[in-house]
């Protein structure tokens, strides 16, 4: 063995040692190509971000000048060119609440059959056909239907009710998508192994399923939060109006059936609507949305860090 | 070989044919099951035996497109007729190939079967838990951390822990498919002895690659090969040199397969 061992030492077809790491033309090329190709991904990436960091830098210093508490509690006055965003803020608070509050149980109970009970079958895949699709569907289509069937149909008129059942129709598709994805990142065999032992479906769900998969429902749940706010053709036609006046500081002071202001719309009639409007005053309103957006994101990502840490398997 | 059982039919197969879509898994099987044998099935892969396990406590529902014909009777009642499907899971202990530690603690693991059951005196909990991981050979490395995760532990503990939660629901009826893959020997050898205590109070249905295995412990064996029941008989005969059939004794002696 020993004898082998050194024959094949001083055989011709055995690299010295020393000439193992020496860079050949070969070699060469494809650091090369690997260079080039982390430095590509890497200016994607940056072009990315560059212009979130542009935008928040630039809206933040252009509204510098009037975000003040007074700002955020005091309605618009002086024909929108003056005052702050009390009535927008609190109708966009409105109509994300109660979006959320009918399009969260629905998607999420119905994402749960569909993944969890529901068999492979013309029907079930029919349903999410219809999700895929209504997810896909443009915000102006999902107005002109929120219009017809909750406005005249339903006769809720222009509303907070009427605008919020659009805004859920439209998330709904999302978070039943969502909620899929996350029950179904939950290995089957676990599912298996509970049925083996005879528990039930529920049983399987309520032990083991949904405690593993809440992380990922809540996340999808949270960033319908921020699309709801920011949505703007889905409210115009249902409820949404160029001015409200409402008493400030009243977190209470919509009815259901109330017409609204929402910051979205707002910022869609300062800037478009109205002549004269203080530029700091249309810049405070768009930090404000993009603020509460980016903040319930980061509540997103911060929940889904946390809850992964805790992951069981 | 384990103890000698009674001759009482704890499981009765007839003609069972099961078929995935176009594929036949099993093909008009018929074989009975004594109580408190240890029944070794030997075979091939893909010649049905985890499909065979499947049907008798009917996951093989679970499956898409399957079809089940002939019949499976457990205790003289047919396992289709019966209505709650749960109940008859209940009956039986199934432990596959590969471990599954539930997302659980371990002794969470291991209570999951009895809390389902309806079972949540916290004193008959603790008692069951100690008694099914003593019985699956894990007592001793567990029993201080029985609150940490069940998924944490390797994959030999894992597999003990799987056994502990198939016993966890005092099943009548133990099927266990190939699960020394995922454990050391000394420890297989540890649960060969715990299958044949346990012989005494179940029935074992044992599926197993290791033909040797189903030599050591097993009354009877059944050699299933292309989704047909080619002998089913005593172990001095499937392991003598002449069994009922040449390909038992080609694949016994590893001329093939």
């Amino acid at each position: 063995m020993a004898t082998d061992l050194n024959s094949s030492r001083t055989s011709p077809e055995i690299v010295a040692p020393q000439l193992m790491f020496t860079a050949t033309d070969q070699s060469r090329k494809k650091q090369l190509m690997e260079n080039i190709a982390r430095g590509i991904f890497f200016v994607m990436t940056l072009l990315m971000i560059l212009p979130l960091v542009l935008i928040v830098v630039y809206l933040f210093v252009k509204a510098a000048p009037i975000l003040s508490p007074e700002f955020f509690f005091t309605n618009p006055t002086n024909g929108m060119r003056a005052g702050g965003i009390w009535a927008p803020l609190l109708g966009t608070i409105y109509i994300v609440i109660i979006s959320l509050l009918v399009s969260a149980p629905i998607g999420v109970l119905a994402a749960v059959y569909l993944n969890e009970y529901a068999r492979e079958s013309w029907f079930t895949r029919i349903i999410n056909l219809a999700v895929v699709n209504l997810a896909g569907v443009p915000s102006i289509v999902h107005a002109l239907f929120g219009l017809g069937a909750f406005v005249y149909f339903a006769r809720m008129g222009r509303s907070v009710l009427a605008a919020s059942l659009t805004l859920a129709i439209m998330t709904l598709p999302v978070i039943i998508a969502s909620t899929k994805e996350a029950l179904g990142a939950v290995p089957m065999a676990f599912r298996e192994a509970c049925w083996n032992t005879g528990a039930t479906r529920w049983q399987t769900i309520r032990g083991i399923v949904l405690p593993n998969s809440i992380s990922g429902i809540l996340t999808g749940v949270i960033l319908q939060v921020s699309r709801a706010a920011g949505e703007t053709a889905p409210i115009m036609f249902t409820g949404a109006v160029f001015f409200k006046a409402i008493s400030e500081g009243d977190v209470l002071a919509y009815g259901l059936l109330d017409r609204f202001m929402a910051l979205s719309m707002h910022l869609y009639q300062l800037s478009t609507q109205v002549p004269g409007v203080p530029e700091a005053l249309e810049y405070g309103t768009a930090v404000v949305l993009l603020g509460a957006v980016l903040m319930v994101n980061a509540l997103a990502i911060a929940l889904r860090v946390y809850l992964r840490s805790r992951k069981r398997w | 070989m384990a103890q000698t059982p009674n001759t009482t039919k704890k499981i009765e197969i007839a003609d069972l044919t099961v078929r995935y879509g176009e594929m036949e898994a099993l093909k008009g099987i018929s074989f009975d099951v004594y109580e408190n044998e240890i029944l070794g099935v030997i075979g091939p892969a893909q010649s049905g035996k985890t499909t065979l396990l499947k049907t008798i406590n009917r996951t093989i529902e679970l499956e898409p497109s399957v079809q089940v014909s002939g019949s499976v009777k457990i205790d003289g009642t047919d396992v289709k007729s019966v209505k709650n499907v749960n109940q008859l899971r209940r009956r039986i202990g199934m432990v596959f190939p590969l471990p599954v530690g539930l997302p659980l603690s371990i002794y969470d693991n291991v209570a999951f079967a009895p809390r389902t059951a309806g079972i949540h005196n916290r004193s008959e909990l603790d008692e069951t838990v100690e008694r099914c991981l003593q019985q699956a050979a894990l007592w001793d490395e567990v029993k201080d951390r029985l609150n940490s995760l069940g998924t944490k532990l390797s994959g030999g503990q894992q597999q003990r822990l799987t056994i502990a939660r198939a016993l966890s629901h005092q099943p009548e009826i133990l099927c266990l498919d190939e699960f020394s893959i995922a454990v050391d020997p000394v420890t297989t050898m540890r649960i060969e002895d715990i299958l044949k205590e346990l012989q005494s109070q179940i029935t074992i249905i044992l599926v197993t690659n290791l033909v040797q295995q189903a030599r050591r412990l097993a009354n009877r064996t059944a050699f299933i090969f292309e989704s047909e029941l080619i002998e089913i008989n005593d172990n001095d005969v499937i392991f003598s040199d002449s069994p009922a059939n040449r390909l038992t004794f080609e694949y016994v002696n590893g001329t093939f397969g």
